[in-house]
């Protein structure tokens, strides 16, 4: 019997409303253990290269971990992925909350779902049944009408509900999926996905707690995780203000990421900082499945123009940024109002801000004008102008329409010079970031196979000095010096990145685990064991997670990208106008070499592919032809 | 007592930019130092003691080394 996990991977075919039930064995679960590393195996088990991701082809995959469910701080998190409309690449997706321990308790490990359903439907599965229910009285309707109705017409109020709103019934190419109305899959576009699969929600409801190998264990290392977390930076200051505290670290270390990737400082940044959100629109703590940081926060705020309903998620770093500074708009009601509105509607926030600025600078420069947009001027720092187009884009209205593709589809349909402005990687937009001040971060977004993503990378500047003891366990040991691009940089950054590759595969919440949060590395490795049962290692974890970056890496080698695209943005290469870092900029020559060294490492060839050897050694013989075919 | 208190990025602003020798009273633990450093633990992201990672709680030794990042990674 296994334990701390189910052995039960669901498949579902919605063409034809069937569905049959995968048992792998162990040393299948010991190989891919879940979300990144599990995805990537069906993606490049049941799709062809060069699939249109919004067609039936397309394969969606829902992934919990061996340990998702567990009763420990931080291990809830799921991964939705699939090929992404938005990038054409590996499309993957992490959220937390209580859907993923859900589904675990539902019965099954992860879902696989395949073909397009020929009128919409919801997924229900519930104690190890699975029903393929109609969904049309929730097409059309918002996230928070569709939790509302599954669960009457369930009878479940405790059912947990992964659904879309109707940016995904539109196949909006970033929308997202999201959990109970305050936990987002926001990124790559899953929620179009599900769209053009005709499935508005996967629900779950389950009573049955996968046996754990060791529970004595697991709950002496609870105690352990949860009193650290009280004691322990950075995880006190998340319980005290979430993410929200990282506007005035960034701002005052000069890489607030604002007015479209531009500038490094925001003369507004306190106006949407810890201290005025946590005065003006802050009502409680929310949190995810068992966990002990409680960093999510819920916003609500009695006003005509700008209404917060506490109900959703209040904005977090990301969408603070993305709304705020990088559109310069200092009005924090309508960033936390344009926040509500994605969730409502299910748009990623950090790709709508994005798209948003993108919008603001093409209207400075002329290339949008008030006669693409019926009269409406689109000037920099005008909130009510970033609501209105957040509207237009999920409806597809008018220059929504065009603006709804995302920046780099949208500057190739504006054209006019307007792919200047469009700042995208692997056709991604930014999270709010700005490599200039750290370019190991740079080097994570540029290798991201997901595109630029801040899940997959280790950030600088926690490992200055003494601080690279974070990392001590991987064998790094000289400190890291954010600003500069060379070898010792490389080697950091490969590393490094492992460890949150760890925690994507695992599915661990980055402000729960190693390397900068309250657990160790020892102490993960004993709770894995304590779960599992395996005989399992830091080795062996490390051997996952390079696995799970290899095989996306294959999939989109196989997809056609290749070296060119693993690059940054224009504005990194350029100084930095003003504030701390005026400048700084990323060396183009030095920041080439550093990806090329990183191929080398890595046991990738010249052109970015992953070597035989480097397949041999990870157990993935089976993708060989698929990388050098 | 008297420990090393190297600071980086934003936490030098207004303190010092150099490691520096800070006096503290037997027994004292990391909060005792940052009251007197006027650190808030919010801004605290990374604290690690003589290359050892480190919680608020912990009783500070003479000769201590002690590493203050504030946080600016992602979420």
């Amino acid at each position: 019997m296994p334990f701390g996990y189910n052995g039960k991977i669901l498949h579902v075919n919605l063409a034809d409303s069937s569905w049959a039930i995968e048992e792998p064995g162990e040393k299948w679960y010991r190989t891919y253990v879940g979300g990144s590393a599990l995805t990537a195996y069906y993606l490049l088990k049941h799709l062809k290269p060069g699939v249109d991701p919004l067609s039936e082809e397309n394969v969606l995959v829902f992934a919990c971990s061996v340990v998702t469910g567990s009763p420990l701080s931080g291990y809830s998190r799921y991964t939705v992925a699939a090929k992404s409309p938005l990038t054409g690449a590996f499309g993957r997706t992490e959220a937390g909350g209580y859907f993923g321990p859900e589904l675990k308790f539902a019965g099954f490990d992860a879902i696989v779902v395949r073909g397009r359903a020929p009128k919409p439907v919801y997924l229900y599965v519930n104690d190890g049944t699975v029903e393929i229910r109609d969904a049309a009285a929730i097409w059309g309707q918002d996230n928070w009408v569709t939790l509302e109705k599954i669960r009457e017409e369930t009878g479940e109020k405790m059912v947990r509900v992964a659904s879309i709103g109707p940016a995904g019934e539109r196949m909006i190419p970033y929308a997202c999926v999201q959990n109970d109305l305050e936990h987002y899959n926001g990124r790559t576009g899953m929620g179009a996905v599900m769209g053009s699969k005709n499935l508005k929600a996967v629900a779950a409801r389950g009573r049955q707690k996968p046996q754990m190998a060791d529970p004595e264990k697991v709950k002496a290392i609870r105690k352990w995780h949860n009193d650290r977390i009280k004691v322990h930076p950075p995880n006190v200051g998340l319980s005290k203000v979430g993410t929200t505290g990282l506007i005035k670290g960034l701002n005052d270390t000069g890489i607030l990421t604002t007015h479209n990737f531009r500038d490094g400082v925001f003369d507004g940044a306190d106006k949407i900082g810890h201290e005025a959100y946590h005065k003006t629109i802050f009502d409680s703590p929310g949190t995810c499945y068992s966990c002990a940081v409680r960093c999510k926060r819920r916003v609500a705020l009695e006003d005509e123009k700008y209404p917060l309903d506490k109900r959703f998620g209040g904005p977090e770093y990301e969408t603070l940024a993305a709304f705020g500074s990088l559109c310069d708009i200092d009005n924090l009601p309508a960033v936390a109002r344009a926040n509500q509105l994605c969730n409502l509607l299910g748009l990623d926030t950090i790709s709508t801000g994005a798209v948003v600025a993108f919008a603001f600078e093409c209207f400075e420069h002329g290339i949008i004008t008030e006669e693409d947009t019926g009269g409406r001027a689109l000037n920099w720092g005008d909130g009510d102008a970033m609501l209105w187009l957040v509207e237009e884009i999920a409806n597809r209205r008018g220059i929504g329409e065009t603006l709804s593709e995302g920046v780099k589809k949208a500057a190739e349909i504006i054209g006019k010079g307007a792919d200047k402005y469009a700042f995208h990687i692997k056709g991604q937009e930014l999270p709010l970031h700005d490599g200039r001040g750290k370019t190991g971060m740079g080097m994570g977004f540029a290798l991201a196979p997901t595109g630029a993503d801040h899940i997959e990378c280790p950030h600088d500047v926690a490992f200055q000095g003494e601080g690279v003891s974070k990392l001590h366990a991987l064998g790094i040991f000289e400190p890291v010096k954010p600003l500069e691009t060379n070898a010792e940089k490389v080697r950091f950054f490969v590393n490094g990145q492992k460890a949150w590759q760890i925690n994507n595969c695992y599915g661990i919440c980055n402000f729960c685990s190693v390397p900068i949060h309250a657990m160790t590395f020892q102490m993960l490795v004993e709770s894995v064991r304590a779960i599992t049962g395996w005989d399992t290692s830091l080795h062996d974890m490390v051997t996952v997670s390079e696995r799970g970056t290899v095989m996306a890496r294959v999939f989109n080698n196989r997809e056609g990208f290749a070296p060119k695209d693993d690059r940054v943005i224009r504005r990194w290469h350029e100084p930095m106008p003003d504030g701390p870092l005026k400048g700084q900029y990323i060396d183009p020559k030095a920041f080439r070499e550093a990806i090329d060294l990183y191929y080398e490492l890595s046991g990738w060839d010249k052109d970015g592919k992953p070597t035989r050897g480097k397949l041999v050694e990870l157990n993935l013989e089976w993708l060989i032809d698929e990388s050098h075919g | 007592m008297k420990v090393t208190v190297k600071l980086f990025a934003t936490l030098k602003k207004d303190r010092f930019s150099e490691p520096s020798a800070v006096d503290l009273d037997d027994g004292s633990t990391v909060r005792d130092l940052l009251e007197i450093l006027r650190i808030d633990e919010i801004d605290v992201g990374i604290l690690v003691i003589n290359a050892r990672d480190a919680t608020f709680d912990q009783k500070l030794s003479a000769g201590d080394s002690v590493t203050i990042i504030p946080p600016i990674g992602g979420g």
